[in-house]
């Protein structure tokens, strides 16, 4: 397991939003499920005393600490603000922050990630899913019922295209061990390498998929970085140059970060890169 | 969203960067009036939003005699397709000396990167490539308001120091309005001191309200309506409409047309929680574009509710083909209510998209 397991407590800020309240309630369904301990607390600043779906709402995460025994932060919070609640979090003692929210300043999250890195807190995304480990814990908002336990690590920087790969490999009988999404933002906290330093500690992963895309170069530095066995598959071969698919990270500029040239790195650094999402679970038992 | 020049130049000068005398000008006609202001010997200056803009013939030198008939000639042209409306007319300089100075945003470091070289007027790509050690560089922590005296030296080497001081005021700019890039290409010193004699700055598009600019121009109109509805997308130039949810997945529908030999007309990624109505807008909105000929529409996700969006497709009414591949809740129903009118459900996005690329033919 990385990043946590059934006793992992979890607090979401942006509790009483819509997404968050909605959220509370799926993570809390999947907790009760697999007997974990879930989401305890909520924060909206100006909202404590509230209950959402049986969680208490606090005005602050110092004031939700005091009364929760938590260590991860779900950030559901609008982007103007959720800079600030990834800082207010690694204040706090957070260990870990997940930040699902989309459409964050990029010089926000620059600051927001280094002020937590300061604060020795790890930030997951922003503009990501949150991750999953199937039977122990789930943070952020992926879709339970497509995943399935095994030693298949995955990281990614979509959501939807991550279901679309966790499905195909559950169908193929290959379990994962823990599924994340790192985000599609151009400035992310966990990048592939770290997410793979993660992995290589875990004694449950045997293979990692490293779900990529056009943008930036941290697939081809997280290949170089480890010795575990991997494969890839990177989206946006058909991407024109200059424009941002979709993701603020996902956009090819002065010639870097295009979809070939990354899958040509990626080989040449003997990865197996699948050309359609549905190679990817044979690609994966040639490797084991 | 990527500034014009002369808007550029306008945001550095603020930071005390100085700036050629300039003249904006929306016609060949109004140069003759407002020449004095600039001097002798000019450069009229297309303002378009395109790389290699002097290679491309965007840039032509001038003199009050040929001022008028150089500024017509200009505004007649279409540079790398794009119409000139307006150009900026400027002093041309005394130049000792050109340098490349460029503040970007480096994903790896997560911090903010800055590249100087002692060529200016360069492709910074293609220098770096065949001349590295031209290209020097440093990353600055963003805890940093300014470059320690180190880091100026680093990156100065004998460049003198009144270009470092450029340096910490276009930093400064990048925090300050939330740029991804501040590019100064060519830095100029002059017997009068240092110029930015070109200027490029990109805002962050999710920075834009709080910046003050209230309409992305770089967004085409149908990409403008789509954002309206909360939807990311580009236009492309196939056949086949594509809708998604999520990027990645969407980008991967649109990879997979790629490889069976198909071609997209566009991307677009509905998002979160496609209900009804949103799917109805994006089906139409797609429908819209003249070239499409099919549409396929591969949603997945827990959350998606399958009857909405098949209610959502049959409710936009539109006369092209209609594919879907859908997974989610409520998988059933929505196959039933598409089936009824008439629509063919597929089970996987391989399937739709074979049918969709195949339906072009």
């Amino acid at each position: 397991m990385i990043y946590g397991d059934k006793k992992t407590g979890i607090i979401v800020q942006g509790a009483t939003g819509r997404q968050g309240a909605f959220h509370i309630a799926l993570m809390n369904e999947y907790a009760a499920g697999v007997g974990g301990k879930g989401v305890v607390a909520g924060v909206t600043p100006g909202k404590g005393g509230q209950e959402i779906h049986g969680v208490p709402v606090y005005n602050s995460i110092r004031e939700a600490m005091k009364d929760h025994d938590a260590s991860v932060q779900v950030v559901f919070v609008p982007a103007q603000a959720a800079g600030d609640s990834i800082m207010e979090a690694a204040n706090a003692g957070i260990e870990l922050v997940v930040a699902i929210t989309e459409h964050i300043p990029v010089h926000d999250t620059m600051k927001a990630v280094s002020f937590a890195t300061l604060n020795g807190c790890a930030v997951i995304g922003p503009n990501c899913p949150g991750l999953l480990s199937p039977g122990e814990v789930k943070m952020g908002i992926m879709p339970a019922q497509l995943f399935s336990r095994g030693n298949i690590g995955v990281i990614s920087r979509s959501g939807t295209l991550t279901y679309e790969i966790v499905d195909e490999l559950t169908r193929a009988g290959l379990g994962q061990s823990t599924v994340v999404g790192i985000g599609g933002d151009p400035v992310i906290g966990q990048t592939f390498v770290d997410v793979l330093g993660r992995f290589e500690e875990d004694p449950l992963t045997k293979a990692v998929v490293l779900i990529g895309e056009v943008g930036g170069a941290l697939e081809e530095e997280g290949a170089r970085f480890t010795d575990l066995p991997i494969v890839s598959y990177i989206a946006g071969v058909s991407a024109p140059p200059d424009k941002r698919m979709g993701h603020a990270g996902a956009i090819i500029e002065g010639g870097e970060g295009d979809a070939r040239s990354k899958i040509a790195r990626l080989k040449s650094l003997g990865v197996p890169v699948a050309s359609r999402p549905s190679e990817i679970p044979r690609l994966i038992k040639e490797i084991m | 969203m990527k500034l014009l020049e002369y808007e550029a130049k306008q945001v550095f000068s603020e930071y005390g960067i100085s700036v050629p005398k300039s003249v904006l000008i929306k016609s060949p006609e109004e140069l003759q009036a407002r020449i004095n202001a600039i001097g002798d010997s000019f450069v009229l200056k297309a303002q378009v939003d395109v790389g290699g803009r002097g290679k491309a013939g965007g840039i032509l030198m001038a003199d009050p005699a040929t001022g008028t008939a150089v500024a017509r000639e200009l505004f007649a042209k279409e540079i790398k397709g794009l119409p000139v409306k307006e150009v900026l007319a400027e002093e041309r300089l005394d130049i000792s000396q050109e340098y490349y100075l460029s503040i970007a945003i480096d994903r790896s470091s997560k911090q903010a990167l800055i590249l100087f070289a002692d060529a200016g007027g360069v492709d910074i790509e293609t220098l770096a490539r065949e001349k590295p050690e031209a290209v020097r560089r440093v990353s600055i922590p963003v805890i940093m308001h300014e470059l320690p005296p180190f880091m100026l030296r680093e990156l100065l080497g004998r460049a003198p120091k009144e270009v470092g001081a450029v340096i910490n005021r276009l930093y400064r700019a990048f925090c300050e309005k939330d740029a991804l890039l501040a590019e100064i290409n060519p830095l100029v010193t002059t017997p009068s001191g240092v110029y930015a004699a070109d200027a490029k700055l990109i805002i962050d598009d999710n920075a834009l309200g709080r910046q003050g600019i209230t309409l992305n121009r770089d967004l085409t109109e149908r990409e403008r309506q789509a954002e309206q509805h909360g939807f990311s997308y580009v236009e492309l130039s196939g056949d086949i409409g594509v809708i998604g949810n999520g990027a990645g997945l969407t980008m991967a529908t649109l990879d997979l047309i790629e490889y069976y030999d198909g071609r997209a007309a566009n991307f677009l990624d509905v998002g979160g929680g496609a209900e009804q109505e949103r799917v109805m807008h994006a089906v139409r909105l797609v429908a819209g574009v003249p070239s499409v000929k099919v549409i396929i529409v591969n949603l997945l996700g827990g959350i998606t509710r399958c009857d909405e969006v098949a209610k959502g497709i049959i409710s936009a009414q539109i006369d092209q083909k209609v594919i879907v591949r859908l997974a989610g809740t409520n998988e059933e129903e929505g196959r039933h209510l598409l089936g009824q009118a008439g629509y063919r459900m597929l089970d996987t996005m391989e399937q739709a998209v074979k049918a969709a690329v195949e339906a072009t033919r």
